[in-house]
């Protein structure tokens, strides 16, 4: 119950925060990271507890974004659509992960790349949503920033509970057993093909539902920002700086990301992509486990310190 | 007593090697049964095509009556064979305890239960105890198999397929094993194991047979095995 | 459709085989020795292309020429990113998560040095040659599509030959069959996995200044041509260099004769597709579908 202490500290100071003297421009930047956090953790449970690394989750994130944006133009409340864009998205995960799981490891990382920018392309040339010139989402009530806000946290906080269930759960054991070893966790009873599947189908559900929230509050939105394949870099990178496999990894990578997205993109568009780039590299050859490796690593070396220290009365 | 499994005619051809050639037999429920030859001869082959992680190019096997011939790994855990690995596999990024964990959640009886204390118990039949906690990362060779059996037996097999147990132990640790095996057995487990030590598979097992170059060679009980001039020769060569 | 129109599509297809497989090899290389899915690949091509254009553009050197020295220069600073990256490319019997993501860490690197150093516009290397072409009586062949061709096949055969006749050759060959085997007869796996990692880059580096002299291009130039290599490799087995050949024609082929029947905006979902199909028919390559047969035969 204590560990639960700081998120769900953190959790009600966000709740609260809007009604401070937070200005629109921050309360931008805390909804589009919500956001990315939502795609972080989603991706992760694919990505980082079942160890299937993919490089094409912008497809779901595209998906759910069209297809809210539809959904409202069409007259649907926009809360309706958020679990529609999930159901798609998580159908489309579907119909990926069906031939691309029976592949060994990269080759299911690289298929996902190709099944990505196909979408892309077809998206583009797709009259009905306005192809490459993008969708307009036209909606007849005001625009209100605070609902947004809300919205996005809420999916956040749903995120990484869904992200705390399933690593709890028998589901998330396979999984992680999965990961460590596929074949001796099929010679032990895991389904690995359905297990796989299901973490896709969840992982899918997730970022369709946060492409779905963003595109209502974009209103505006094409091929190459939704589906493109720097969205899909975006999103793994998110868990891989923050910690793959572990719970508040993708939080914590999201968190940076969605800040250092909106400091650096207006200024130096190359650099943070670059940035990003290093601490890739930094972090595979130095610390895989990323800043929650980093923490654990201090962590230990203080107790280890102390252990060294202690005296005997 | 009952037929558990049967094999019959199996074979398997292996980018133009026979690695099984129409290799046929009974194992009767309750038994322990020794499967030796020397290395190549297709043992592990067999355990993998039994097990359902290869298919075989033919033949056909039936475990209790139903035919298994080609099930997929998991799916036989569940219906109740399961096997060893002959250099152990173990989920390295967990405790010594959750890799029983999964073999009890994942093996033949998946029901919400109390498994704190059926891990543990586990552990102590087969001599752990006390590695609990440990991560499986950290430990010893010998340490590692009897986790890999931890594991296995978690997954309660009516047919455990035991690949090599043996291999890299001191006499000692051979004969605690053994111990191990009759003791599994007694619990109502049908054991096959793979194992070189004559001496080894004279002291436990009712059963054994022999595979050579991927066919059966003989087939019978331990005394009468040891004494066979096929046998014999197929280990030490013609007697000049 | 005339014979005529058939021939020059074909020629143009075969054209586009010999630079493919030119491309796909250094990727090739580096997986089948290390198991290592060189992402950074793409990153390579695009440097290629620009060290050629800055030598053309600044020296006034001959593209092909720059080309040739490329291989050598390519080759150096494979070996140095090798030995600075040492940690996280091990040689591997199986390809690792962590090598993927570092990788693509290099890749994202390169790419954005390049947008710094270059900016985002299209270069392009112009010279005498480039609309120039060869007619044989109503075929018409592009000069400069036959000179990088050639180049391509001129290369890849000195690469058959070195795999083939030479010793360092045949330790690559080893590598790719079996590591363990290597270490026992004596063969310096981690020195030969360093001059193969070069070897790879090498060719990257090389192929990228040809395709230079064809398209036009800019740092985000590999990337196409990243999921084409991949296409190709994975059409061709990863673990072969005649897959290469195979996969490359076939991409090729199919690419160039899809004209025909899908609209070009659809265009670059056709490698896309084909990946996509090839990876689920064939998750060994085509050369590894053709030694299954032979196997069971």
């Amino acid at each position: 119950m204590v560990r639960a202490l700081p998120p769900l500290l953190l959790l009600g100071v966000l709740a609260i925060l809007p009604l401070s003297d937070l200005g629109p421009n921050s309360v931008k930047v805390l909804f589009l990271t919500f956001v990315a956090v939502a795609t972080s953790v989603g991706w992760n449970i694919l990505g980082g507890f079942a160890g299937q690394v993919s490089f094409g989750f912008a497809v779901f994130y595209g998906l759910g974004a069209y297809t809210t944006a539809v959904g409202i133009n069409l007259g649907v409340s926009p809360y309706a659509t958020y679990p529609l864009a999930s159901a798609v998205a998580a159908v489309a995960s579907l119909l990926v992960g069906l031939p691309t799981f029976r592949l060994r490891g990269p080759y299911f990382a690289i298929a996902t790349i190709g099944v990505s920018e196909a979408t892309r392309v077809i998206m583009t040339n797709l009259e009905f949503t306005g192809g490459a010139s993008g969708y307009r989402i036209t909606e007849h009530v005001p625009f209100r920033q605070i609902e947004h806000y809300y919205t996005g946290l809420a999916l956040a906080s749903l995120a990484v509970a869904v992200s705390i269930i399933v690593r709890r759960s028998r589901f998330g054991l396979g999984l992680r057993a999965i990961r460590d070893d596929q074949e001796a966790a099929a010679d032990i009873g895991v389904n690995p093909y359905a297990y796989k599947l299901g973490a896709h189908a969840i992982a899918a559900a997730l970022t369709g539902a946060a492409g779905g929230v963003y595109a209502r509050y974009a209103a505006f939105i094409d091929p190459e920002g939704v589906f493109g394949f720097p969205r899909s870099v975006g999103i793994l990178l998110m868990p891989v700086i923050g910690g793959v496999n572990t719970i508040s990894g993708p939080v914590i990578g999201g968190g940076v990301y969605g800040v250092i997205e909106e400091e650096l993109v207006a200024r130096f568009p190359q650099l943070h992509l670059l940035l990003y780039g290093v601490l890739v590299m930094l972090i595979i050859l130095f610390e895989p486990g990323g800043v929650i490796g980093l923490l654990q690593r201090a962590r230990r070396l203080a107790l280890r310190r102390k252990v060294a220290s202690w005296q005997p009365s | 007593m009952a037929t558990l499994l049967s094999v019959e005619d199996l074979t398997k051809y292996f980018s133009g090697l026979v690695a099984l050639d129409r290799v046929s037999f009974e194992i009767r429920e309750g038994e322990i049964v020794g499967l030796i030859g020397p290395n190549g001869a297709g043992k592990t082959t067999l355990f993998s095509i039994i097990a359902g992680s290869q298919a075989p190019t033919s033949g056909k096997i039936s475990f209790e009556g139903r035919d298994f011939t080609r099930v997929k790994p998991f799916r036989a855990v569940h219906e109740g064979i399961a096997r060893t690995h002959q250099i152990p596999k173990p989920f390295l990024s967990m405790t010594v305890h959750e890799n029983v964990e999964v073999g009890l959640r994942f093996g033949r009886d998946r029901r919400a239960r109390n498994l704190e204390n059926e891990a543990l118990e586990i552990l102590e039949l087969v001599g752990i105890p006390s590695l609990a906690r440990m991560p499986a990362a950290a430990l010893s060779v010998g340490d590692l198999k009897r986790l890999e059996l931890a594991r296995t037996l978690a997954a309660r097999p009516r047919l455990l397929l035991c690949d090599e147990v043996c291999a890299g132990l001191t006499e000692s640790e051979m004969q605690s094993i053994l111990g191990l095996l009759r003791r599994i057995q007694a619990l109502g487990t049908t054991v096959i194991y793979v194992e070189h030590n004559l001496r080894a598979i004279v002291s436990t097992c009712h059963h054994v047979i022999v595979l050579n170059f991927g066919k059966k060679l003989a087939e019978g009980p331990p005394e009468k095995m040891q004494n066979d001039p096929a046998v014999i020769e197929a280990y030490i060569g013609k007697k000049t | 459709m005339t014979v005529v129109d058939f021939l020059n599509l074909l020629i143009a297809a075969l054209l586009l085989a010999g630079t493919y497989a030119a491309m796909a090899v250094g990727m090739t290389v580096i997986y089948g020795v290390m198991k290592i899915v060189n992402l950074a690949h793409a990153g390579f091509l695009m440097m290629g292309a620009y060290f050629v254009y800055e030598l053309h553009e600044r020296a006034g050197i001959n593209p092909l020429v720059a080309v040739v020295l490329a291989f050598p220069v390519f080759y150096f600073v494979g070996m140095i990113v090798h030995w600075a990256l040492g940690r996280g490319v091990p040689v591997s019997d199986t390809p690792t998560l962590a090598s993927l993501l570092l990788m693509f860490g290099l890749w994202l690197v390169l790419q954005n040095v390049g947008y710094l150093v270059w900016g985002t516009d299209d270069r392009a290397i112009l010279t005498p040659m480039t609309f120039a072409t060869i007619r044989f009586g109503e075929i018409t062949i592009p000069k400069i599509g036959l000179v990088v061709f050639a180049s391509a096949v001129v290369s890849l055969a000195a690469l058959e030959f070195v795999l083939h006749k030479t010793w360092f050759g045949r330790s690559i060959r080893a590598l790719i069959q079996n590591r363990y085997s290597c270490r026992i007869v004596g063969i310096p796996v981690e020195r030969t996995a360093r001059l193969t990692f070069g070897l790879g880059i090498a060719f990257a580096g090389a192929a990228g200044g040809l395709l230079a002299l064809l398209y036009p291009f800019s740092p985000d130039f590999g990337r196409p041509f990243l999921l084409r290599s991949f296409v190709i490799i994975v059409l061709g087995g990863l673990e072969s260099f005649s897959g290469v050949f195979v996969g490359s024609l076939i991409l090729a082929l199919v690419e160039t004769f899809s004209i025909l029947i899908v609209p070009s905006s659809y265009q670059p979902a056709i490698s896309f597709s084909l990946l996509v199909i090839a990876l689920i028919v064939l998750p060994g390559g085509v050369a590894g579908f053709v030694a299954r047969r032979r196997r069971l035969a």
